[in-house]
This record gives structure tokens, sequence and C-alpha cells, in this order.
């Protein structure tokens, strides 16, 4: 297990210009579960190569410990990665494809059999596979691969660090959360460094303490999951992270200055952004003066998502003054009604970048306060 | 409707085609060897049946002997060479770039050379008064000279062979080498494994349904050799390189002794078959094992 610094770390392919990874710069503490999430083309499978050893920076340095790693091979990192699809030795029973590892190293590591063995029945017991142990691999189903595979990426008990990469994308379904939970325990339980990559949000909010989001080779956000949710650093956080995404409303496109300032909304910033769930629909007042962050919109299409109380949950989707917005919460407006989004929080974003988080005022409080003046 | 499926038995008749073909082009050819091999045939008119004497006669025969003992000692040579030398040269071939088309195409020259000039170039190569192989090897001091030394003999058969069909290996075993996933080799790698480790556990049960074939018909085709031999040394020095095929030859053409040669044919055709079916067996039985823990 090994703290990981990635000291101005870059990567660009021979030949072309764009790098694939602009220098970057993280530390990852060990013992921690660590996630990178972002779109295909994002660079984090870049960011993971480089990690294991298969691409050798073109900038910068990676550090295992304070020692520098980045032109060692993946052996010599002592890292273990576990693949999209389970890669097993398949001539190999499971307890010998588990084994494998120590015993590959046998010569350095000083393991005995029984040493092997003891070990072998430790990582079975807790992946709960004890029972697969003198089966072949392809007498397996894929569940039970992907387990044995991330079972010997667990064996040497000194493993610096244990890559995923998309390690759910093979199992179906319904087995993923299982399987997301037994990976989850064991880093806990073992202590181990991991860092799991993956395009799906809910995998990488639900296993990592930290997440980083990575977009057009750079990492956009590190953050806890709920900072992330929460208070994304940047535009593509807010709207990668979430499903749906977070709502965007230019500044200049729709309301008036006057309603942003009120709220105390930057001068310099160009959008503001908000979730669909700080968003409440309401009937069309007959004075539409109110300054408090609202517009007015068609119901475009409704979205049942189950049921509150008795009454329908979902999201609405309107066509507004301020475009497409998304709402999420009870539904109760029908196609074509014209309805007003009533916004009791957003933030603020400069240069698509996070400038601050805003909570509306209603147009009671709007009234007090000028009342009071 | 499941149940209400037309049936006709006139669909049978959509078979016929492919019976014919086999029928015409396998089974009735071979049962009139077989036909043959029970009869002594002295004219086209007069013929008697003689039951399995000519079998008795085949298998009690010492140059039919002699000839099997070689024939065995020729095939296991040349397998035991072309096969591991065969996955050497996949391995050492490069996975993708230009280099892999342009070392793909020099390694199948050999394969589409017509079997009696590969004879004819090894029999001018090795010939110890021109042949630049032959002459070389004297000039080194070597008395070299594969027309009058079985040894040699056999060393030029062997080496022919092993120029012509290691390719043969080599390609299928790329083909094989190829269907492994990156992934296994960073696997490997990131566990530690030794490049031996990498070979036994990553790249050789990828190989093993390759290598069955390769083994197969390399087998088959190293017993039923005539070609290449009997332009090369045309079976001698003496009897030293006769394997069955030629004495075979010698026996149905040249002495029209068609009543042996054919029971020589259908022993000869039940060994190769037993040999495969042999090695085919003992290798899928270790598979099997495998998947009867279930």
């Amino acid at each position: 297990m090994a703290t990981i610094m990635l000291d101005e770390l870059g990567f660009a392919y021979p030949g072309v210009l764009e790098p694939t990874l602009l220098p970057l710069s993280l530390e990852i503490k060990d013992g921690e579960a660590f996630a990178l999430l972002g779109a295909s083309g994002a660079g984090k499978t870049t960011l993971l190569n480089l990690l294991s050893g298969l691409l050798v920076p073109t900038t910068g340095r990676i550090l295992f410990d304070g020692v520098d790693v980045s032109t060692q091979s993946g052996s010599q990192r002592n890292l273990a990665q576990v693949f999209q699809f389970p890669v097993l030795y398949e001539s190999l029973c499971v307890a010998d494809n588990l084994a494998f590892p120590l015993r590959a190293r046998k010569a350095t590591n000083g393991f005995s059999a029984s040493d092997i063995q003891a070990r072998v029945a430790k990582i079975a017991g807790e992946l709960s596979i004890e029972n697969l142990l003198k089966l072949k691999p392809k007498t397996l189903s894929l569940f039970e691969k992907q387990l044995v595979a991330i079972g010997r990426a667990l064996m040497r008990p000194n493993v610096s660090v244990v890559l995923l990469d998309e390690p759910l994308t093979a199992v179906e379904p319904r087995t993923k959360w299982q399987l997301r939970q037994s990976l989850k325990r064991l880093q806990e339980e073992l202590g181990v460094t991991m860092i799991y990559v993956t395009h799906d949000q809910t995998e990488a909010l639900t296993f990592a303490d930290r997440v980083a989001v990575m977009a057009d080779g750079r990492i956009l956000q590190t953050a806890s999951p709920q900072q992330v949710y929460e208070h994304p650093a940047h535009e593509f956080v807010g709207f990668f992270i979430g499903s749906p995404g977070m709502n965007f409303v230019a500044i200049k496109s729709a309301g008036s200055e006057q309603m942003y300032a009120a709220n105390g909304v930057d001068q310099s910033a160009q959008r503001i952004g908000f979730r669909p769930e700080w968003a409440r629909l309401e009937n069309v007042s007959a004075a539409c003066t109110s300054p408090a962050v609202r517009w007015q919109g068609k119901v475009l299409h409704c979205q049942i998502l189950g049921t509150q109380a008795g009454a329908p949950v979902g999201i609405t989707t309107l066509a507004s003054e301020a475009g497409e917005l998304k709402v999420r919460g009870a539904i109760n407006a029908i196609v074509g009604d014209e309805i007003e989004v009533v916004v009791d929080r957003f933030i603020s974003f400069i240069d698509e970048e996070y400038c601050a988080t805003h909570h509306a005022q209603s147009s009671t409080d709007y009234l007090a306060n000028t009342a009071d003046e | 409707m499941a149940t209400n499926k037309p049936y006709d038995n006139r669909a049978w008749l959509g078979v016929l085609p492919v019976l014919l073909i086999v029928a015409f082009s396998a089974v009735i050819p071979l049962m009139t060897v077989v036909n043959y091999s029970v009869q002594d045939i002295l004219d086209f008119n007069s013929r008697f049946y003689v039951g399995l004497d000519w079998y008795r006669e085949t298998l009690q025969d010492p140059r039919f002997i002699d000839a099997f003992g070689r024939q065995v000692l020729f095939s296991f040579s040349v397998l035991a060479i072309e096969i591991p030398l065969g996955i050497l040269v996949a391995r050492g071939l490069p996975k993708s770039g230009v280099w892999t088309s342009i070392l793909l195409i020099l390694l199948a020259v050999p394969l589409l050379i017509p079997w009696n000039v590969v004879g004819t170039i090894w029999q001018i190569y090795a010939r110890s008064d021109i042949g630049l192989l032959g002459v070389g090897l004297n000039e080194l001091g070597l008395a070299f000279n594969y027309t009058s030394n079985p040894t040699h003999a056999w060393l030029t058969l062997i080496a022919m062979d092993v120029w012509h069909w290691t390719s043969l290996v080599a390609l299928l075993s790329f083909a094989g080498l190829t269907s492994v996933p990156p992934a296994y080799y960073q696997a490997a790698e990131l566990d530690g494994a030794s490049k031996w480790q990498v070979f036994r556990y990553v790249e050789m049960p990828r190989l093993g349904g390759v290598l069955v074939i390769a083994v197969l018909l390399r087998l088959m085709d190293s017993f039923m050799i005539y070609t290449e031999p009997f332009v090369l040394t045309g079976g001698g020095p003496g009897n030293a390189t006769t394997f069955l095929s030629q004495y075979l030859a010698t026996m149905a053409v040249g002495q029209f002794d068609l009543g042996p040669a054919a029971a020589f044919s259908v022993i000869y055709f039940l060994f190769i078959l037993l040999f495969c079916w042999i090695f085919y067996n003992s290798v899928m039985s270790d598979d099997n094992e495998a998947q009867h823990h279930d």
C-alpha cells in the first residue's frame, strides 16, 4: 500500500500535437478509495496506463511513497490491476490463479507454500468463493470470474495500489451491485489503495472516498462524491454528474439583471446552473414582477419515476424563456400547461468555473427586504 | 404453430447432392480399393478371391515393416522440429505494423511452391558438385554427399521438410497468438510472471486449438509424403529413404500388383486414421476432464 503522488504528470502520444493528458498533480492517500470518472476520450485510460507502467510519461513524475517510479515497469511498481473483462489463467484452477502472483514472486517475497495457501484461503473467504477453488475458469460465470480476478489483484498483502479499469462492464446488471459491494467492503477491510476508473457516475460516487472528474485530458475537480455533486467546480462536472445533469441558463439570455443582482450573483458571472431538484413548479402568478429566479415555461413532457404519498413524482421537462429545463419533484402539471419554474438554489459560474452558491430569495423575502429599506 | 410443423420426407432429397459428391469422391474409390485388396487380379478377366491373404502378406513383408519404421521416424522427427520451431518463429513475429505483413508473406512463400519444385530446389541446392549447400559444406571440410550417405540423405530430407512446412505451423501459431488479448500479457506482467510463465500460462492455453490442427495436418502430410523424397533422393541411397507411399507406388504402378497394393493402401489409410484418432483423443480428453468438475 502506498501514497501515490502525481507531479505535473502529462502525456502526449508521439506525433500527436494535442497532448492526451495535460500536466496534472494529484495525491492519492494510502488506503484511499479513489475514482477517476469521465466520458470516453477524457484521458482516464491514459492516466491508468501511466499508473500501470504501460505508458511512460512525457512530462512530470509518478511517485509511490516518495519514490519516483515513472520509468519503472508495472511489475517493479508492485501494483495489481482488474480489467474490463475477467483476465484469468485459463489452464489453472481458481486456487492456482489466486496463488499465481505470490508464486511468481516467490524468489523475492519469501512466501512459503503454506503462507500462499493461507492467503488463498483468506482472500477466497473474503470473497466467498471457497467453493470455486478447484474449478477451472471456463466453468465459471462472468460474475464469478471477475470475483476471482479481483481476488487475484488483492493477493499480495504489500501491493502498492489496485487499479480497477471499469471492472463491472462485463458483469450483468443484476449482479453489478453485488460485486460493487464486495469491492467496497474489501477495500475497507484490507485498507488497500484502490483507483477505480469508470464512466459510470453511480459506480464512482458509491465506491470512492474521493472522485476526480476528468474531461479533455484534465482533472476538473477532485473532491468527495457529495462535494462533486453539490459544488461542481466546473460546468462540465455539474452537467456530467447527476441524472439528469444540471440545468444551465445564460444570464444574458433570460431574466433581468436585477433578478440576479438581488440574489448576489457576481457581475462577471455568465451562467447559472441548478440541479433539477433545486427547483419547484408553481402556477403562473398573476403578478409576474417578483425578482426571485423564476421563469415561465410550457411543459414538454413528464417522466414519472414513482410516487410519494400517493402523488406522482418524477422529472418534468419544460420549454421556457431560459431554454429547456428539467425539474425533479412532484408532478403537478400535464403536457402543454403554462407553468412557472421557481429556483430555490443555484450556482453561478464564471468562465465555466464555480463562482458561488446562491439561495434564491422567495418573493415574500424580497418584499420584506424592500419594505425595510 | 409449433405443433403443426409441416412434415415432408422429400426434405431428404436436400442432402442428395452431398451424398453423391461424397460417394464419388471418397466412398466408391475407397470401396474399389477394398474390393481389389481381397482379390488376386491376374488380368482384367481372371481374378480370384483370396480373403485376407494380401493383408497378412503385407504385414509380414520386411520391406513394408522397414518402410513403416522409416515413415514413423521421419514423421516424428519433422514434427519434433517443426512444431517448436514454428511456435518460436510465431512468437518472434511483431504483433502489428508493416513488418508483420512483409514477414507473413515471406513465411507463406515456401507453402506456395509446388511440391515437386521444392524437391528439385533441394535436389540441386544440396548437390555436392554444383549445389550451394552441398559445395559449401564440402568447402567447410565436411564430406557431404546425400546421394551416397544415408544419414546425409535423411538430414537433407528433414531440412527440406522443415524449410517447407515450418511456415505453416508458424502461421497457425501466429493466428493463435493474436487471439490473446493484450490485457492478458499486462496482467501477467503485473503479476510478476517470467517469460516462461507467460508462454506456459498465457500463450499455450490459447495456442492449444491451433496446435492440435497443426500437429494433425503435419502428421498426416508427413506420413503420406511422396513427391519431395521421390524427386530428391528417389528413395535412396539403397532403400534408406524409401517411405510407405513410395513403396506403394512402386508396387501399384511399377509392378502392377493391384491386390497387394490395395491391401497396403487400406492398411496405410487405417494407420493414419489411428494415429490421428489417438492424438486427437489424448489431447481432447485433457480438456474434458477439466469440464467435468462441475
